[in-house]
């Protein structure tokens, strides 16, 4: 364990909840990007978390699942990208789902920035102890 | 000098305080974690049985939550944390305090002649 | 008529003094200072070790080894008390030696 352990344990769940905001944000700027029938759809991301059991803690990222590389076909015959049916693939992206996991990653992120707050008050506290 | 009961009482809560502070970190890094269940520190009791037997030495144990879960396994609750944390973070102000003051009184004492 | 007087029956040996008991040793005064006190001068002998105990702390705290910073200030506070303490006494002490010679004088 490190000194100011409760720190370093914030600082693994902020990374986390980083990188997943940032995946939720790619997601959701991707909701209409258009593929041909040819390729796959934009896959949605999804940022699993793992408990860090070593040393002292925390969370890791285990693993990003893909969603689905078949997407939604879409009759949209004047598309550029349509292909001879007049199918277009879009992604496979329920906005609304989205929304909430952006919502909750905001919360957990500011929770962990919170923590590294409250941790420092309390090593600041330790570190004057005795002195006057 | 250092070895009277409310001094080694003060050290334990503050080990104590400091594990508890580690595990709410924990549960608040892995809220999204699927399985993860909540690590709760206690050492309240220990302690206070400890010092009616006029010893101030307790050891804090870290455990792990039983409360439900939610549908991916996790059950550490944020605002519980929150508050938790909030209060660790005074009661162990609260005992540094004290410690202080302590070491204030011993060096009055000893400039005083 | 004159009635015979009796001789005096002589008078019995004094038999010996018993010895007054002893006055039963006092419950000894409870010693309240005096285990206060001891427990501060053993402040003055564990200076070494405090001091060399918050050394080391020191090292850990910096190498990242030290689990509670708590452990290093409280440590680093009593081996400064101790340290004031141990002055106090040594300067007291040369004080009143010094006293002891201006009497000689």
């Amino acid at each position: 364990m490190t000194t100011f352990g409760a720190i370093g344990i914030a600082s693994t769940g902020l990374t986390v909840h980083r990188k997943w905001l940032d995946a939720v944000s790619d997601n959701l700027a991707n909701v209409s990007t258009v593929r041909g029938t040819n390729e796959d759809a934009f896959r949605q991301k999804y940022v699993v978390a793992q408990e860090i059991t070593s040393g002292q803690g925390g969370v890791q990222v285990k693993g990003i699942l893909e969603g689905s590389a078949e997407g939604r076909l879409v009759y949209e015959p004047g598309h550029p990208l349509a292909d001879k049916q007049g199918y277009v693939r879009y992604p496979d992206i329920d906005m609304s789902s989205q929304m909430t996991q952006l919502i909750m990653a905001q919360r957990g992120y500011q929770a962990n920035a919170a923590v590294v707050d409250r941790a420092k008050e309390t090593y600041q506290a330790a570190l004057q102890i005795g002195r006057n | 000098m250092f070895e009277s009961v409310s001094s080694v009482a003060l050290q334990s809560a503050l080990d104590g305080l400091s594990l508890r502070q580690r595990a709410i970190a924990d549960n608040v890094a892995n809220i999204q974690t699927p399985g993860y269940h909540a690590k709760k520190v206690a050492f309240e009791d220990a302690l206070s049985k400890a010092v009616s037997h006029g010893s101030g030495a307790a050891q804090a144990h870290t455990a792990r939550s039983l409360e439900p879960t939610r549908m991916d396994g996790n059950n550490v609750n944020l605002d519980e944390e929150t508050l938790l944390n909030v209060d660790t973070n005074l009661r162990y102000q609260l005992a540094t305090q004290a410690m202080s003051n302590e070491f204030s009184a011993m060096r009055t004492a000893i400039r005083g002649s | 008529m004159t009635v015979p007087i009796s001789a005096i029956s002589g008078l019995s040996s004094v038999t010996s003094v018993a010895p007054t008991q002893s006055v039963t040793q006092t419950a000894g005064a409870a010693s309240t200072s005096g285990a206060g006190f001891a427990n501060v001068l053993s402040g003055i002998d564990n200076l070494q070790q405090l001091q060399s105990t918050t050394n080391d702390l020191a090292v850990k705290a910096v190498t990242g080894d030290l689990d509670d910073v708590h452990d290093y200030t409280i440590a680093a506070a009593e081996s400064s008390t101790a340290l004031e303490l141990t002055a106090a006494v040594r300067n007291k002490a040369v004080e009143a030696f010094n006293e002891i010679m201006r009497m000689q004088a």
